[in-house]
C-alpha cells in the first residue's frame, strides 16, 4: 500500500472518531436522534473509494476493540461489540465498502455536478442504507431469536435519518471532491 | 484521549492477553450456541464475578457499561413484546454475559498488549503478501496522533461560522474540516518516506 | 558531503519540472532559492530520493539514489514545512524511537539514543508530551530530533521556518547555526542563508545562479522580482 493511501486512511479514521464526538442532532420530524459518525462511514467511501474507505473504517472499529473511547457517545472496548446493534458495527465495513465501489463506478470527472451529486446519493443509499441495515437487521435476528420480520419493524425508526445522512453525504462528497479530488482510485 | 484499560493486579491482569482472548472468544461461541437458560444463566453470574473481580468504582463501571446495557435491555423488552418472555430471557443473559466478560478484558489488557496480539495475529497475513504488520500499529499511531489536530481543526471552522454570524451546520463544517484535513496527507506520507519507517527491514 | 548530479531530469505528467542538472555539492551551508514553481523542492527531494529522476542519476556520498535507495536515502535527514506534519505518533519519544526501529537495539539503548538527541535539542523535558501540546517551534525542533536520532550525515531542510512565528523562527534559526551536520536550506526567509557557504537559485526548472548568497541573492531580488 502506498505510503499517501496508508495516511489518507488513518487521517480519515480520525476523522470518523471527531464526527463521533458531536453531539448528535435532532431533527423536528424523526424520533431519533442522529449522531454524524455513521455520515463518516458513508463519506468514506464517497471520498476514498472502496479500499481505502473500507479499510479507515477497520482502523476505527480496532481502536474501539483495543480500548479506545472512538465510538459516539464515548463508547470502546470489547463490550461494546457485545451490544445487539454489533450488526450495524460489523455493517459499517460492508457499508463503506459498497459505498465505495459504487461511488467508484458512477461518478465520473465528466458528468455534471447533479449527475456526480445523484451517483453518490445511489452509493451511500445502497451501501449505508441497504447493506448496512442488512447486516444490522440479521444480527438483530439472530442474536434474540425473533424473526427477521420483526427485527425489521423493529429498526424501522432509524432509516429516515440514515437516508438524510446519504443526501448529506452526497452533497459533501462532491464538495470534497472539487476541493481535494481523490476519485477516480489512484490507489 | 483515555483508554479503557485500568493498570491493576488481580488474576486477570497476570493472565496473558492470547489466553484472554481466545478464551473470551470459545466463550461467545458457547453463548451463542447454547439454549439452555441454565447454562446462561450461572455463565451470567460467573460473568459478573469475574466481573466484579476488578474492584472497579460503582460509577466507573456504570459508565463503562451503561450504553451497552441500555440496549440490551430496550432491545430485551422489545423481544419480550414481539416474542416471548423465555426467548427475551435468553437473549438478556448471553448478551449481558458477553458484555461483563468483554469489559473485563479490557479493563485488564493494555493497548501495547492487544498491538503486540495484533501484529502477531497479522504475521501470517504479512507472508502471503496481503499486508505488512507493521503497517497495522503505525495506523492506530497516526489515527490517536491526529485525532487531537482533527478536533481542533473542526473546533475552528465552527468557531469561524459564529464569527460571521452563520449556524455551524453539518455539512459546512464536514466539508472543510474533510478538505483540510485530507490536504496534509502528502506531506505526511513524505515526511514517512523521508525517514524510511516502511521499508523492509 | 558529496552530493552530485549527472544529467538529472524530472518529468511529472509529461512536463518537465527540472530540466537536467549537473554538479556537485561539498560546502557545510547551502542555500537554495527560487520562486514558487522553480523547481528547487524537487531538486531537494532528488537528494533524499523522494522524487526520482526521469534520466541521469544523482549520487549522495558515493551512493546512488536509484540503485542505492536504502542506503543514499539513510544518508540524508529531510525536514518539512508544517512542523504537525512530521511528528507522526502520539508520544514524542514514541515517535523519535520509531526511527530506530529495525535496529535491533535493545530498550536501554533506544531510551538512551532518544534522550541523547532529545538533549541536544533542549526538548528532553517534552520527551513524554503529545504532539499536539506542542508549539509549532517545539515541533520542528522534535522533527529534527526525530531525523537525527538515526544520524544521518546530511540534512536538508525544505521552508523550516515558514510556519513559524517570530519567537519559535528565532529557536530553529539557532539551532541551524549549532548543527554539526552539513546542511542545506531551501528557503524564502533570505536571512536565514546570508552566511552561508553557497547559494543555488532555480527558475522555472533551471539553476539561473550559483555562487556567494550576496550575489546570488541580489540576482534573485533582480529577476524574480521584475
Amino acid at each position: 500500500m502506498l505510503t499517501r493511501d496508508l495516511v489518507l486512511t488513518a487521517l480519515f479514521a480520525a476523522i470518523i472518531v471527531v464526527l463521533g464526538l458531536l453531539p448528535p442532532i435532532m431533527l423536528g420530524f424523526i424520533p431519533v436522534p442522529i449522531t454524524a459518525q455513521s455520515l463518516g462511514v458513508m463519506l468514506a467511501g464517497v471520498v476514498l473509494g472502496a479500499k481505502r474507505g473500507t479499510i479507515a473504517v477497520l482502523l476505527v472499529l480496532l481502536l474501539a476493540a483495543i480500548g479506545l473511547p472512538v465510538l459516539s457517545g464515548g463508547r470502546g472496548g470489547l463490550g461494546v461489540f457485545a451490544a445487539p446493534t454489533t450488526g450495524y458495527l460489523i455493517g459499517w465495513v460492508a457499508a463503506a465498502f459498497v459505498t465505495g465501489f459504487l461511488s467508484e463506478r458512477l461518478v465520473r470527472r465528466e458528468q455534471t455536478g447533479l449527475v456526480q451529486g445523484a451517483g453518490f446519493f445511489v452509493s451511500a443509499l445502497m451501501g449505508g442504507v441497504v447493506v448496512l441495515y442488512a447486516f444490522g437487521i440479521v444480527y438483530l435476528a439472530l442474536v434474540t431469536g425473533m424473526g427477521f420480520s420483526k427485527a425489521f419493524l423493529g429498526s424501522l425508526a432509524f432509516i429516515p435519518g440514515d437516508a438524510l445522512k446519504a443526501v448529506v453525504a452526497a452533497l459533501a462528497g462532491r464538495a470534497v471532491m472539487v476541493g481535494y479530488p481523490l476519485l477516480p482510485q489512484r490507489a | 484521549m483515555r483508554t479503557l484499560y485500568v493498570s491493576g493486579d488481580s488474576l486477570l491482569h497476570r493472565i496473558s492477553p492470547r489466553v484472554k482472548l481466545v478464551g473470551l472468544a470459545a466463550l461467545s461461541v458457547v453463548l451463542f450456541a447454547s439454549r439452555s437458560p441454565t447454562l446462561l444463566g450461572t455463565l451470567c453470574v460467573a460473568s459478573a464475578a469475574t466481573y466484579l473481580l476488578l474492584r472497579l468504582p460503582l460509577h466507573e463501571s456504570w459508565q463503562r457499561l451503561r450504553p451497552v446495557l441500555l440496549t440490551i435491555v430496550i432491545v430485551g423488552l422489545f423481544t419480550l413484546v414481539a416474542d416471548s418472555a423465555p426467548q427475551a430471557g435468553i437473549f438478556v443473559l448471553r448478551l449481558t454475559s458477553l458484555m461483563l466478560l468483554a469489559a473485563a478484558v479490557t479493563a485488564t489488557t493494555s493497548i501495547s498488549d492487544f498491538m503486540g496480539e495484533i501484529t502477531a495475529l497479522a504475521m501470517p497475513f504479512e507472508r502471503i503478501g496481503l499486508l505488512k504488520a507493521a503497517d497495522i500499529g503505525l495506523a492506530v499511531g497516526l489515527v490517536v496522533r491526529f485525532v487531537p489536530e482533527v478536533l481542533a481543526r473542526y473546533q475552528a471552522v465552527r468557531d469561524a461560522h459564529h464569527a460571521r454570524g452563520l449556524k455551524p451546520r453539518m455539512l459546512t463544517t464536514a466539508v472543510p474540516m474533510i478538505i483540510l484535513t485530507l490536504r496534509n496527507a502528502d506531506e505526511i506520507a513524505s515526511a514517512i518516506d523521508a525517514r524510511g519507517l516502511r521499508r523492509q527491514k | 558531503m558529496d552530493i552530485r548530479f549527472e544529467q538529472a531530469e524530472v518529468r511529472y505528467d509529461g512536463r518537465t519540472v527540472l530540466h537536467p542538472l549537473s554538479l556537485s555539492l561539498s560546502e557545510r551551508r547551502i542555500g537554495v532559492i527560487g520562486l514558487n514553481g522553480s523547481g528547487k523542492t524537487t531538486f531537494a527531494r532528488l537528494i533524499n530520493g523522494l522524487a526520482k529522476p526521469a534520466a541521469g542519476r544523482v549520487t549522495v556520498n558515493g551512493l546512488d539514489t536509484i540503485a542505492d535507495a536504502d542506503r543514499a536515502r539513510g544518508q540524508v535527514g529531510f525536514i518539512f514545512q508544517n512542523p504537525q506534519n512530521q511528528i507522526i505518533l502520539p508520544i514524542l519519544r514514541e515517535d523519535i524511537a520509531i526511527g530506530l526501529q529495525g535496529r535491533r537495539l535493545s530498550k536501554p539503548q533506544v531510551d538512551a539514543a532518544v534522550d541523547r538527541v532529545l538533549s541536544r535539542f533542549g526538548i528532553l523535558h517534552l520527551a513524554e508530551r503529545r504532539a499536539h501540546e506542542l508549539s509549532g517551534g517545539e515541533l520542528q525542533l522534535a522533527a529534527l530530533a526525530s531525523v537525527l536520532v538515526t544520524e544521518p550525515p546530511i540534512l536538508i531542510m525544505d521552508e523550516p521556518t515558514n510556519q513559524l512565528d517570530l519567537r519559535n523562527r528565532h529557536i530553529v534559526v539557532d539551532t541551524l547555526g549549532a548543527l554539526d551536520e552539513d546542511v542545506i536550506v531551501i528557503s524564502h526567509d533570505l536571512d536565514l542563508i546570508r552566511g552561508f557557504d553557497r547559494v543555488l537559485m532555480f527558475h522555472q526548472g533551471r539553476m539561473a545562479a550559483d555562487g556567494a548568497p550576496d550575489e546570488v541573492i541580489r540576482f534573485y531580488r533582480e529577476t524574480a522580482v521584475a
